[in-house]
């Protein structure tokens, strides 16, 4: 028997990505969602109560001014769909997180943590008595409690730091940790203490490397997965057309030990492609999440030791 | 966890997480976009106005650059809401279906840059090599640069030039992109104060120095070539052909050139022609250089800010804003001091064959090098304004690549179409378009001469690369247009204005505009003759194009369902719901 996996990334906070996620095993007819990290958002659009019903906010420079219920719950969920977290706060609310930092933060955790509720409910709902396997694995824009939150689904299984047992005897190797990025988010490390989280995990695994599939955020170092603007991390600004592979050497130096079947990745949106290490399939299907579209790949392994086919989609 | 600094009235809280950089600079954008709209593609349709002579050049170019406007708009728009590598194949696919988005995308972005291989080739050889290779007396080397295989041997230095610049990356490239454009900006700001500051008979001097002393146009010319009238008009006979003259001399170079500009029906103004219907039908002309601000669209998934709607306008508007605003100073500039019908009379000179500089095609960057006497000069001159063309010529194949990977992502081509080397160079991909442009480069030398004056059959159907670029343009336009409607999920995430009028919103009214644009210029080169494109062997040579397309769709449709994939679907929309 053969199986067929979806696999996604990145979806950052995008309530259209993840509905059509959970959505995705039955529109591509596959046996096992994997989502492979960074699910929460990056930004809080603030909408300000100016009283009677009125609001304002502003999306991508565009100020919107709404009037009434309806359009505040439409907007809201536009917002969301864009991968932000719409908040409905005062003006005095507003210059209160502007001035307070850790404010902000803190109203980024619940905004975050009410999210992911949300969602891990929503899919429990649409999962129940489907014959398919969820499974997600944080990403390094994601803050540690995510994976408690997940964890009390009742269809969702966490893959962080897990090997976890998939049909026909395929395993799933899964981190979402990568290598230091400019932005030093919260699940990073250097490249020698990655290794080493790596090969903890990958040591759990009893299959064969024809039937292990790691499921790792970051990319292998220079591949066609990994390639990015190049970022001067000081200012954060992209130095012109200049590219560079930011990928992990840990990653790669995993995937050229083991040689697992197949490695699915994510973190470089813009590096959607395919590439072969060896005997290993490499993917990262990229991320499209800012316009709802969910980038993500389709692979196909007959159930022996083969990967019979693959094909990124846009769905 | 820090969150950046909060100015006043914030409107946006972010958090620190990967990917939230400054956006790109914007003068990259505008450097790809100035190439794009690249002054030596101007300078070559110059010479292809002569066939309308009752047309204003300069008229039809700030028509062109109008509606060419609508064009920024409508791509600035599917870039914001889509940037993906890949550009039009991935819009027209995911707004329009498979099928349709590959076939017009591979022919435009895939097929036909074959044929710009040998026309990029053409153009270098003619407005840099010969002129560079007569000023330093190499006239052996200069006549075979122009023999047929010396365009072929041309073509495959251009195609060794851009696979290699695919195959090292962009990042060297880009580093050389910046210096060739500043210096060849400077080399046109220096012709610009030449021809400024010279006068009228000052010029003429030159000019006929130059002629006699690189071209062997000594004093008196004779151009027995062709019969003028009473008016200096030359005589056609019934098919059409200009009738073989009895004897016409005349003083020097620059007086010849001025009789062939005048018997040739060029008017003394650049000006001259207005709006009239002969300016409109320029247009299809003007496109073979105006048309491609948008020409980095494929490569926009890979470069940060592109969802940036109002920055990718001002990116592609300032690069098509600067090479209009230099080449209408150019044509006036020419139309002042060296006489419009002068000037056109070169360009009319090298297609009739009756050229005083023995068949040459005399390029305006040369024509204005000569204003110095010195020889070191007008090479230098000469080569930093060609610079704007080298520093153009990596980028060939880029597209290309992009749309293959592209179409390999999603099934239509095998897997190993997106292959690359540890290195990360796309051999398979290079070798899909390398292996079509060496054989197009030999059909555009070596196929059989269908005019007078030696030009082949596939060089007559040059504007077939642009015609077959810009359907796949309007396929992106018509795209743009219907997403409100095709793709709502799309249309209502993204950041463009969605007022209208009517129920319709003001970026469908432009897309439409845009459209409108387009087809108006398809009919024009499918009706009219004079654009080379509407014979029967240029339609086939399109027809084989798109057939290839679709025989590929099809072929890789009946594989993936064998498969048990289905082609179709690589784009469907997930229910959200």
């Amino acid at each position: 028997m053969s199986v067929r996996l979806f696999f996604a990334t990145d979806v950052h906070g995008s309530e259209a990505c993840w509905r059509k996620f959970i959505n995705s095993g039955k529109h591509y007819d596959a046996d096992v969602l994997i989502l492979g990290g960074d699910m929460t958002g990056k930004a809080v659009v603030p909408i300000i109560d100016n009283g009677g019903g009125k609001y304002t906010f502003h999306m991508q420079d565009i100020r919107h001014n709404l009037d009434g219920a309806d359009a505040l719950a439409l907007n809201q969920r536009a917002i969301r769909d864009h991968g932000y977290y719409p908040v409905v706060m005062t003006p005095e609310q507003r210059n209160e997180f502007t001035s307070d930092p850790d404010k902000v933060d803190e109203l980024f955790l619940q905004q975050m943590r009410r999210t992911v509720e949300e969602w891990v409910a929503w899919a429990d709902e649409r999962l129940a008595g489907a014959d398919l396997r969820c499974i997600v694995c944080p990403g390094n824009d994601d803050h540690s409690d995510i994976d408690e939150l997940l964890a009390t689904s009742s269809q969702i299984e966490v893959g962080e730091g897990n090997v976890v047992d998939l049909p026909e005897g395929h395993q799933l190797a899964s981190s979402g940790w990568t290598n230091p990025t400019p932005w030093d988010t919260p699940r990073e490390e250097d490249e020698p203490a990655l290794k080493a989280r790596i090969e903890g995990i990958v040591a759990q695994a009893t299959v064969s490397p024809e039937r292990l599939i790691l499921g790792l955020h970051a990319p292998p170092f220079d591949t066609q997965l990994d390639v990015a603007p190049t970022i001067e991390w000081e200012s954060l600004t992209v130095q012109g057309q200049d590219v560079a592979h930011v990928g992990s050497t840990a990653v790669r130096e995993v995937i050229e030990q083991v040689q697992p079947i197949l490695s699915l990745h994510g973190h470089i949106h813009e590096s959607r492609a395919a590439v072969r290490i060896g005997r290993t399939l490499a993917v990262n299907p990229g991320s499209s999440y800012v316009e709802g579209t969910l980038s993500g790949c389709i692979i196909e392994l007959d159930g022996k030791k083969k990967l019979k086919r693959y094909r990124l989609t846009m769905g | 966890m820090a969150t950046n600094a909060a100015p006043p009235e914030q409107t946006l809280f972010v958090r620190k997480a990967s990917g939230l950089v400054k956006g790109w600079s914007s003068g990259d954008g505008f450097r790809y976009s100035f190439f794009s709209v690249n002054l030596f593609l101007a300078i070559w349709s110059f010479a292809y106005a002569t066939f309308i002579p009752g047309g204003s050049l300069f008229w039809a170019i700030v028509i062109t650059a109008a509606f060419i406007v609508l064009e920024i708009i409508v791509y600035a728009g599917l870039i914001s809401v889509m940037p993906r590598a890949g550009g039009d194949y991935v819009w027209m696919t995911r707004i329009f279906n498979s099928p349709i988005g590959f076939v017009l995308a591979a022919g435009g972005w895939w097929f036909i840059l074959w044929l710009w291989t040998p026309i990029y080739a053409d153009m270098g050889v003619q407005t840099t090599i010969k002129p560079i290779f007569r000023i330093l007396g190499l006239n052996g080397s200069a006549d075979w640069m122009g023999t047929r295989t010396g365009v072929f041997v041309a073509a495959l230095v251009v195609i060794a030039i851009a696979s290699t610049l695919v195959a090292v990356g962009m990042k060297a490239y880009a580093k050389f992109q910046k210096w060739a454009m500043w210096i060849g900006l400077a080399g046109v700001i220096v012709a610009g104060i030449l021809l400024l500051v010279t006068s009228g008979p000052s010029f003429q001097k030159k000019y006929n120095a130059a002629a006699d002393k690189y071209y062997g146009s000594h004093g008196t010319l004779d151009l027995t070539k062709y019969e003028a009238d009473a008016t200096g008009a030359f005589k056609y006979d019934a098919a059409g052909a200009l009738i073989p003259a009895k004897g016409q001399t005349y003083a020097n170079a620059f007086e010849a050139t001025q009789a062939i500009g005048k018997g040739t029906g060029m008017p003394t103004s650049t000006f001259s022609g207005g709006f009239s219907w002969a300016t409109l039908t320029l247009i299809p002309f003007m496109l073979f250089w105006m048309a491609w601000p948008n020409w980095g669209a494929t490569l926009y998934g890979e470069v940060r800010g592109a969802k940036d709607f109002r920055k990718n306008i001002y990116q592609m508007l300032g690069g098509l804003m600067v090479p209009t605003l230099i080449s209408l100073a150019f044509l006036a500039l020419m139309t002042w001091k060296v006489g419009y019908q002068t000037f056109m009379g070169t360009m009319s000179a090298f297609w009739w064959g009756i050229s005083p500089f023995g068949g040459d095609y005399i390029s305006p960057t040369a024509m204005i090098s000569w204003i110095v006497d010195n020889a070191a000069f007008q090479i230098v001159l000469i080569a930093a304004i060609s610079l704007l063309l080298f520093g153009w010529f990596g980028t060939l194949f880029l597209s290309s690549t992009r749309m293959i990977f592209a179409s390999a992502f999603d099934r239509i081509l095998p897997e190993r179409a997106a292959k690359v080397t540890s290195a990360g160079v796309p051999t398979v991909a290079l070798l899909l378009m390398t292996i079509p442009s060496i054989i197009m480069a030999a059909l555009y030398a070596y196929t059989p001469i269908e005019t007078a004056t030696g030009v082949t059959w596939v060089k007559l159907f040059t504007y077939d690369a642009t015609l077959v670029i810009v359907v796949m343009f309007l396929g992106s336009g018509l795209a743009f247009m219907i997403m409100p409607w095709r793709a709502k999920s799309i249309w209502q995430s993204s950041s463009l204005p969605k007022s209208g009028i009517a129920g319709i919103p003001w970026m469908s009214v432009i897309a439409f505009g845009y459209c409108a644009f387009l087809v108006f210029n398809l009919v024009l080169f499918l009706k009219d003759a004079i654009y080379g494109v509407n014979n029967a062997k240029s339609m086939i040579f399109m027809g084989i194009l798109y057939l290839l397309g679709i025989v590929i769709w099809i072929v890789a449709w009946a594989v993936r369902k064998r498969q048990g994939m289905a082609l179709e679907t690589v784009a469907k929309e997930i229910p959200v719901e």
